[in-house]
């Protein structure tokens, strides 16, 4: 064999088990999966669109999906608000405050999203601190922060801020220095160098940052299941119920296929951002 | 080189080491084999307070008393690993081997489906000399198939501090509720039994439980429900914080324990024990209403392959005695599986309010249609 072939056989040697894996517990589980659900439930010929169908007619599953969409998209827009001007604030200050806060913003990814949940729930319920101290300040009705939306909502900002900051950030390192220079240099503000200079060229990071969140909110179980109230819920909450509670892996499974591709459209737009620098810098 | 060590020379020595001690030690003859003592395997599904009753209180008794066995207890934590233990089980059956489970505590539907296989002992008074302890219904109810040895049923606790005169029927109770807005919980049935027999209890009202606690399921039954789901709909403004269920058993003790609430429905054994360790006011009091809301026993079963069986059936017997039911009762603070009877007046005085009868649990099927229709009539709303 030549030296060639022979690295390209080890190449393949090491690409394999990998492969297998993801071959056999992911992809040909997925795919029986969802054959499963266009076989008729009767055991007929042809596929059927007849488990969507029953699913989609369910009126609580329906107002599960909006409720998803809906809080997913409040929550990326409420994690992007707060971490773009962090990123920015860290990308260019100096002094001691930014160095204490480019620590401080990577704390939550080191703590279990169990506890944190437990220690939203713990600090936002009523009677909690943030309650006794609205108490002490003279409120005497304090609004309901968790079990609903807003406590799902709270959580999932806490937990995604630095994988946001983190990757916006590193988009942001890449800006050359001398560019922003430049721009002041032609009399450019504040405002106008960011949306002239800064947005255009941290567009690709922006955009994984927008796709990844909202694909990790959208199919997230733990936060939902803790912080969240009882109806409605969370895709998530919702398909295990189904399995789990209901006793139903037809539904559970065809919700899960609808997740996917609501997921997918989202994923699409990520790859074609991805593809789209690789065929800008080739 | 001088002084190097011959790395590669070293490294065949230290692996043709370790590979001797693992191998050789397995080759050595048994000499203690004659008088060791026959291992048994315990498959224990449930909680960590069970595994606490199996491991620290029956096992190391049961050795006590009858040396020449040693019990290994299996613990499957909320149930997780039971279908790998029934698929083992029916695949010691097709092969035709014997099978390493002696003794398995698990849910009524994998003993249910293990009996069209064939795959479990049919007790009997001459193989179990205690089995006339068990009340004769209850054994009825699982065929012979599987023993109860521990039980516990839904109560209503209140605290007596603010409920001056507790509700007496499940009626009573719902006036209250109506009464007193923002002090009654019970949680979400996905997530704690305590939340399904309220739900059920609202439902017996309408329906014979017995239709639902055999085997037969037919979704049509379920439409006889509809009067409950709007009672329970219509109760929802006046429970715990608008209409919010708690997510599991132990968040409504906690409710309760905070004063949050003043009455909920609780696991008999859970509040006892919180009653014991102090995590619950000692204002606290337990009650059964009438109609009494549903409770079950928790059973064992014997895999006919199993590799000890004379051994399993000693423990099965023995479990069964006095000395063992009061560690069920001293340790989780459950219902004995044997009669009332059997038990010393004190156990029995202690007991008093609530070792009164339970209504039956609806099957697997009816319980899992019991959470989805509560889950999309009362708490979205539909």
């Amino acid at each position: 064999m030549t030296r060639r072939a022979r690295q390209g056989a080890l190449g393949l040697a090491l690409v394999l088990p990998p492969l297998f894996l993801l071959a056999f517990l992911v992809v040909l589980p997925a795919v029986t999966a969802v054959v499963d659900t266009l076989t008729p439930a009767g055991g007929g010929s042809g596929p059927t669109l007849a488990n969507y169908a029953q699913v989609l007619a369910t009126r609580t599953v329906r107002a599960d999906i909006g409720f998803t969409i809906a809080v997913t998209l409040v929550s990326v827009a409420a994690v992007f608000a707060l971490s773009y001007p962090l990123a920015l604030y860290l990308r260019f200050s100096r002094g001691r405050v930014a160095r204490v806060l480019g620590v401080l913003f990577v704390v939550p990814l080191f703590v279990p999203v169990v506890i944190a949940s437990f220690a939203m729930i713990t600090f936002l319920v009523n009677h909690g601190f943030v309650s006794t101290i609205a108490y002490h300040l003279g409120t005497r009705t304090f609004p309901r922060l968790v079990y609903n939306a807003t406590g799902i909502t709270l959580a999932q900002v806490w937990v995604n801020i630095p994988f946001a900051v983190l990757i916006l950030g590193a988009g942001l390192q890449a800006i050359d220095d001398a560019l922003i220079d430049g721009a002041r240099d032609v009399g450019a503000g504040a405002v106008r160098t960011f949306v002239s200079i800064i947005l255009p060229l941290n567009a690709t990071p922006t955009m994984i940052t927008l796709t990844l969140l909202f694909i990790g909110v959208f199919g997230s179980f733990t936060i939902p299941y803790l912080v969240g109230g009882n109806a409605p819920a969370m895709l998530g909450v919702t398909m295990t119920n189904y399995l789990t509670q209901y006793l139903r892996r037809t539904e559970s499974v065809t919700m899960a296929v609808l997740a996917f591709l609501i997921a997918a459209v989202v994923g699409a737009v990520y790859v074609a951002s991805v593809s789209r620098r690789e065929r800008g810098t080739a | 080189m001088k002084g190097r060590w011959n790395v590669r020379g070293l490294a065949a020595m230290v692996l043709a080491a370790a590979v001797a001690a693992v191998f050789i030690p397995g080759s050595a003859p048994d000499r203690a084999a004659a008088a060791a003592p026959v291992t048994l395997n315990v498959y224990i599904n449930g909680d960590t307070n069970i595994f606490d009753l199996w491991s620290k209180s029956l096992l190391p008794a049961f050795g006590k008393r009858y040396p020449q066995y040693r019990a290994n207890m299996v613990a499957l934590l909320h149930g997780n690993g039971s279908q790998g233990v029934f698929d083992k089980i029916l695949a010691a059956k097709r092969a035709g081997r014997t099978t390493d489970v002696d003794l398995w505590e698990t849910e009524p539907s994998f003993v249910q489906q293990g009996m069209a296989d064939g795959l479990w002992v049919k007790l009997s008074a001459d193989m179990l000399s205690n089995l006339s302890k068990i009340p004769p219904q209850k054994l009825a109810a699982t065929g012979g198939y599987s023993i109860p040895y521990r039980g516990s049923s839904v109560i209503i606790a209140y605290n007596s501090q603010y409920v001056k005169t507790p509700p007496k029927t499940f009626d009573d109770l719902v006036a209250w509720i109506k009464a007193n807005p923002g002090k009654f919980a019970y949680c979400d049935p996905n997530t704690g039994g305590s939340g399904q027999a309220f739900v059920a209890a609202a439902i017996y009202k309408f329906v014979n439980p017995d239709k639902y606690a055999g085997n037969a399921y037919d979704a049509k039954e379920e439409a006889a429900w509809d009067p409950a789901w709007k009672l329970l709909h219509d109760l929802q403004p006046a429970m715990y914080n608008n209409g919010f269920y708690p997510n599991g058993n132990v968040a409504v003790l906690q409710l309760l324990a905070q004063q949050n609430i003043y009455i909920a429905p609780v696991w008999s054994d859970m509040s006892l024990d919180f009653l014991k360790r102090g995590l619950l006011p000692k204002t606290v009091n337990l009650e059964q209403i009438t109609p009494p809301l549903f409770g079950g026993d928790s059973t064992v079963t014997l895999p006919a392959l199993s590799q000890h069986l004379e051994g399993a059936l000693t423990l099965l017997n023995w479990l069964l005695t006095p000395e063992a039911q009061e560690m069920v009762i001293n340790a989780v603070s459950g219902y004995p599986g044997v009669d009332w009877k059997y038990m010393p007046a004190s156990v029995r005085a202690k007991f008093a309010d609530v070792a009164k009868p339970y209504s039956p649990l609806p099957n697997a099927q009816y319980l899992a249609d019991l959470k989805r229709l509560w889950h999309d009539r009362v708490a979205a709303g539909q």
